[in-house]
């Protein structure tokens, strides 16, 4: 008998209510990706449609021909990969100091970093700016990828995590004559995979869909990262004139990332799943 | 596995990021800043300007003609930015010294760059290389001159007009037995109009974007009031006066209009311009740029537009000809031609603009040169003949009002207020004039 008919009618209920609420969040992605194979023309007077014809690849065609499109998606994939690879590093030796070590002025400087937190990304925008023009990083991949070193939830969220694991193994580590550093490399950080995933997963996707910080500090086409790259390429009134090729790029910029999952869904679901390994 | 994964991925996008393009020898390179989107795909191998089309395809093809065709060396690198956050952008560039040699500005934005001292004056380089500026139209000198200096090479005037589906205006006894619309002139005539309208054909006579934009309602509102020769900001430009019945009635006519049902309800940009070509109004009220793709339409023979198409500019409805314009025009920027050479290049492929300026005009937008606005070649392409006027008549405001865009926002907020929910005109006044003359005192400091 199927699992499903064995249950209860509540879950029966819950798991309609659930497909209701899946069908709902789908359907404006769905919509997008119907639209994505119209003509532009034909958007101009008419957006209701779904499945019905005309239908078009020029769209694609048109985003493929762009000469920079596969530099802007190596330049996304490099940036974001990298700050991805920062953060974790960074995150997790500021999180093992902050739950682990003994030092002078730590309580205030976690406050510090959990200030961070609070301040909107938006409010540090333009000294950061004024930062990395005076360093000269503009248009360069270190100008697009350190700024977002700085992360104050993946420390937070290291420290909590390496809070809760138990002090005993650590000890037990030392016992055995390991230093703090093999401790931490060889015991500790394997045990945090679940969180590093999770941390892992989200700088990677905040990184790929940024957009506002890659608008000022690369201003040269081969710097473009896809999400600027791509806007750079649309038309004054995009939204009506050219409707359709602009939902190709939102399905194309995001075919990337569904890949993504499509590789790692096992160790995606786990970690946002929160269940360890 | 993941590790190797990762890995791989890296490996690619480290691949394809290498390769960076490197100046050619023995050639000048500039770099031009635009918005106006990338067709590369369409028109990226097309070096004639004649073959473009669109807004994007004819500036793309202008570019391309140059590089190919001056015998200079000249390389113009086109660098575009997006329509929306442009100006931050290119202020971005400017903080951090990676300044275009040529960018492409509205002139209601060029003021700013001119008072912070950040483009050059060009009278004396347009005389040396040819450019004829008392071939500029009325419209395009105001836009471009500040305390007697041309800071920038205009590019075009656009301007705000009606869109006119004739076919429903025949059947609401609006059309003329030339075939022309018959148009209102005054408020209450306009209202008489609207509601004949909706009473013939049972649709609105208006749609125009109220909603997710706030250009369509500051326009329609800079015109009214432009109308009754009245002067919304004191001459220093430094403060707005609301409180003034020009404002008054301007504010009451749109609240009316919307409030009776005259203009659909609720429409974005795009959405205002599909029922128009779906035919559910019988005017859309927008600018310029959307003549030719109106026009190509109401040749199809399924569309609601077709063989009943006309545009004009918005009618006089109070005793002064006047319509809200704008234009866009060419800058070149302190400190973008790192030699004397760029400098001398950014000015070659002004000129070959100037020479190609007509090309320009066939987007829709209206010539900046007074030889071209009176050309036969002009004045033949089509429903042209009855928007030239607005190369004199065109208004925006005074060149000497500072941060003209995010005013133009702050009213446009406000009147779509006025008209979506119903916010009082005198509310509407007040608060305008408390928020711009906010804003103006911070863009003084």
């Amino acid at each position: 008998m199927n699992p499903l008919l064995r249950r209860g009618w509540f879950d029966k209920l819950l798991m309609v209510g659930l497909c209701l609420l899946a069908l709902a969040w789908m359907g404006p992605l769905l919509w997008v990706l119907a639209l994505s194979f119209k003509p532009n023309e034909f958007l101009l007077t008419r957006t209701d449609v779904f499945l019905a014809p005309p239908y078009t690849l020029a769209n694609y065609l048109d985003i493929l021909q762009t000469s920079s499109v596969f530099r802007w998606l190596g330049n996304s994939a490099l940036v974001a990969l990298m700050q991805t690879a920062g953060v974790l590093v960074l995150s997790s030796l500021a999180g093992y100091g902050f739950a682990r070590c003994e030092f002078p002025g730590r309580k205030f400087l976690f406050a510090v970093v959990m200030f961070g937190l609070a301040v909107p990304a938006q409010s540090t925008f333009i000294p950061l700016h004024h930062l990395f023009s005076d360093w000269n990083l503009q248009n360069t991949f270190a100008g697009l990828i350190l700024p977002g070193l700085a992360a104050p939830f993946g420390v937070y969220l290291m420290t909590q995590y390496f809070k809760a694991i138990p002090i005993d193994l650590e000890e037990a580590a030392m016992l055995d004559n390991a230093s703090r550093l093999k401790t931490f490399l060889l015991v500790i950080l394997p045990l945090s995979l679940p969180a590093q995933a999770t941390l892992g997963i989200f700088t990677f996707l905040g990184c790929w869909n940024d957009y506002l910080w890659p608008l000022v500090i690369a201003t040269k086409p081969e710097m473009y990262t896809l999400t600027r790259g791509l806007a750079s390429t649309q038309t004054n009134f995009a939204q009506s004139e050219g409707l359709g090729f602009l939902m190709a790029q939102a399905v194309f910029a995001g075919m990337p990332v569904l890949m993504l999952y499509l590789f790692f869904q096992k160790h995606l679901i786990t970690a946002v799943a929160g269940t360890g390994r | 596995m993941i590790l190797m994964r990762l890995s791989l991925l890296l490996s690619l996008a480290l691949l394809a990021s290498c390769g960076q393009r490197q100046p050619e020898d023995g050639k000048t390179e500039i770099t031009l800043m635009r918005f106006f989107g990338s067709c590369e795909a369409k028109f990226g191998q097309i070096n004639k300007a004649a073959d473009g089309v669109g807004e994007c395809g004819i500036v793309t093809t202008l570019v391309n003609e140059f590089n190919a065709s001056n015998t200079d060396g000249i390389v113009v690198r086109t660098q575009i930015g997006e329509w929306g956050p442009y100006y931050d952008q290119l202020t971005a560039r400017l903080v951090a010294k990676d300044i275009p040699t040529v960018a492409v500005m509205h002139e209601s934005a060029l003021g700013d760059y001119v008072r912070r001292k950040l483009v050059l004056p060009l009278d004396a380089d347009f005389a040396r290389v040819g450019i004829d500026v008392r071939d500029f139209t009325e419209h395009a000198q105001r836009g471009t001159t500040f305390e007697g200096a041309r800071y920038a090479l205009p590019f075009d005037t656009w301007a705000w007009l009606w869109h006119i589906n004739t076919t429903l205006m025949k059947k609401a006894g609006l059309l003329g037995a030339d075939g022309q619309p018959i148009l209102p002139r005054s408020p209450e005539e306009l209202v008489a109009q609207a509601r004949q309208f909706r009473a013939r054909t049972g649709k609105p006579m208006f749609a125009w974007a109220v909603a997710n934009e706030t250009a369509a309602n500051n326009r329609t509102f800079l015109t009214l009031v432009a109308q009754q020769n009245a002067q919304l900001f004191a001459p220093n430009g430094k403060t707005i006066d609301m409180q003034q019945p020009a404002v008054t009635k301007a504010l009451t006519l749109m609240q009316q209009l919307y409030a009776e049902g005259h203009v659909k309800p609720n429409l974005d940009y795009a959405a205002a311009n599909q029922s128009f070509l779906n035919g559910e109004a019988g005017v859309v009220v927008v600018g310029t740029w959307t003549i030719d793709q109106f026009l190509r339409e109401s040749q199809k023979p399924e569309s609601a537009l077709n063989g009943g198409y006309a545009v004009l500019p918005f009618p006089q409805l109070f005793e002064r000809k006047a319509v809200f314009a704008d234009g866009y025009a060419w800058a070149l920027f302190k400190g973008g031609a790192a030699t004397e050479k760029q400098h001398e290049a950014s000015l070659k492929f002004l000129k070959f603009i100037w020479d190609h300026t007509a090309e320009w005009s066939r987007t829709g937008h209206l010539p900046v040169s007074r030889k071209v606005a009176e050309s036969e070649a002009f004045r033949a392409l089509p429903l042209r003949a009855g928007l030239a006027e607005i190369t004199a008549t065109g208004t925006g405001m005074p060149g000497n009002v500072p941060t003209q865009r995010a005013i133009e926002l702050l009213i446009g907020e406000d009147v779509a207020n006025l008209m979506i929910s119903a916010k009082p005109v005198t509310e509407v006044q007040a608060s305008v004039e408390k928020r711009v003359n906010t804003a103006l005192q911070k863009a003084r400091r």
